[in-house]
């Protein structure tokens, strides 16, 4: 797996946080105050509490257990309850590449030299759920298990599919400038519909 | 004391609530407890008693042989005290994690914002921790937190003591300053009953000074805090608590968690504990 789109941007703006799982990996995804995206291992090395129930203040995710607070890079800057200790750096979260480029969030868990992919000019649309593997789903659509797949039509949609387990994944949709977002949500919904009626 | 997980006693049902016989499961077992002319039973899916204590408003089972008498609770039994069936909360983690978060004073400012803690006082003081040889028991004692409402009975933030005490692998009592009678100390219990490795039904019992709160704020009470607490605890990774060091990092703050992390391995406790890093 190269870059997979993790989600959309619109879904998290700055200041919040989300679960994002992507080929059964559990991932905090978060957005800073000034717009920068990061994606860790959804586990606080502290004790182990899922770091996507955090919160975010200026810069920095903290835990909602014990408050420890991460920077960008995912090292430990502060822990509550010894407001003096300068935490060791050995104390951080796992972090993977990840980048936000045309309204939608790129992770890849493995590093990574290329740029994530483009979106050819388009818009972010929306996210769906599909009850299939990711595999079923990009050969439903006829489309290789690239980061993006050119579906076409009047709005010229292209979708990205993230993995989340043999039986899920999330389809991310883009369209051409100036589309009209209820004929694509028709077209995706039915799509959808058609994948989940072969599948069944 | 018994690594084997069968020899230890188990907090299995509350008294008051045995009118009517019922299934619950025990170490992964099913079991079955009721009431009748000659008090309170447990019996195993074969049918067959085991060995039982009434204590501390409960019922108390163990599906093997007990190697030695369940713990008592001297100060829970001063005059004057109430004491509190809070009822149970059944939630998806080890029951080791659920009794080391009872253990814990750092998340109150997190989880139990503005009720046990503040953001503005996080800070946890060094104290002191030790095993108790004669009883194998841990503790920790001359643990001081700032607590803007300690109990239902506290007006105002206080500065709280705290001793802990863990008798059994599944169990933890907690003293803690009572507002109206200083001098005093506030009995809370966490009775875990390990349903399965990452599934328990956790049992709070209160023996407290309080004369102007109602019954039902104080289980109220007690229900908000081991709410909070239930969405930290099905939240964690991985769900039995690991054992070995290098998975989770430790701090001063945690000596408590790491005594009885030490402690379960030492005795070789380890039903719902990770032996192996993942």
């Amino acid at each position: 797996m190269g870059w997979i789109a993790g989600g959309l941007c619109a879904d998290v703006p700055p200041g919040t946080v989300i679960p994002v799982c992507i080929g059964g990996v559990d991932l905090a995804v978060w957005c800073s105050q000034t717009g920068v995206y990061s994606a860790w291992a959804d586990r606080c090395p502290h004790r182990g509490m899922r770091l996507s129930h955090g919160f975010v203040r200026g810069e920095t995710l903290s835990c909602i257990y014990h408050g420890w607070q991460y920077d960008q890079s995912g090292s430990c800057i502060y822990i509550p309850a010894h407001p003096q200790l300068t935490p060791p750096r050995t104390i951080c979260a796992t972090s993977y590449p990840c980048a936000s480029r045309d309204g939608a969030i790129w992770i890849s868990l493995a590093a990574s030299d290329e740029s994530p992919p483009e979106t050819g000019g388009r818009e972010p649309v929306r996210s769906l759920p599909f009850a299939g593997s990711a595999e079923r789903v990009a050969r439903f659509v006829d489309a290789d298990l690239d980061a993006l797949a050119v579906l076409g039509g009047e709005a010229d949609l292209a979708v990205a599919i993230q993995p989340v387990s043999d039986t899920a994944c999330m389809v991310h949709a883009f369209a051409a400038n100036g589309y009209d977002p209820k004929s694509v949500s028709v077209q995706l919904e039915s799509m959808r519909g058609e994948f989940e009626e072969l599948a069944a | 004391m018994s690594g084997s997980p069968e020899n230890h006693w188990y907090c299995v049902a509350m008294l008051s609530g045995l009118a009517e016989a019922r299934k619950t499961l025990l170490l992964g077992k099913e079991i079955t407890v009721g009431s009748g002319a000659d008090g309170a039973w447990a019996k195993s899916a074969d049918g067959s008693l085991m060995p039982v204590i009434e204590r501390f408003g409960h019922l108390w089972a163990c599906p093997g042989e007990p190697k030695k008498d369940l713990f008592s609770i001297p100060e829970a039994d001063g005059e004057g005290r109430r004491l509190v069936d809070v009822g149970s909360v059944r939630v998806r983690c080890s029951p080791l994690r659920a009794v080391e978060n009872f253990l814990d004073v750092a998340h109150f400012p997190f989880v139990h914002t503005d009720i046990l803690g503040t953001e503005s006082n996080a800070e946890v003081d060094r104290y002191k921790v030790e095993v108790r040889e004669e009883t194998d028991e841990v503790w920790a004692t001359k643990v001081k937190f700032h607590q803007p409402q300690a109990a239902m009975s506290a007006t105002g933030g206080i500065i709280t003591e705290y001793m802990y005490r863990v008798p059994e692998p599944t169990c933890a009592v907690l003293y803690k300053t009572c507002p109206p009678r200083p001098g005093e100390w506030d009995v809370i219990t966490l009775f875990v009953q390990p349903l399965t490795e990452e599934w328990c039904e956790v049992w709070p019992w209160m023996a407290l000074y309080d004369d102007d709160s109602t019954l039902s704020e104080m289980v109220s009470f007690q229900q908000l805090i081991f709410m909070q607490d239930r969405s930290i605890l099905e939240n964690q990774i991985p769900k039995k608590l690991p054992l070995d060091p290098g998975l989770e990092v430790p701090t001063q703050a945690d000596l408590t968690s790491v005594a009885y992390r030490r402690w379960l391995k030492k005795t070789g406790y380890s039903y719902g504990a990770q032996l192996v890093a993942a």
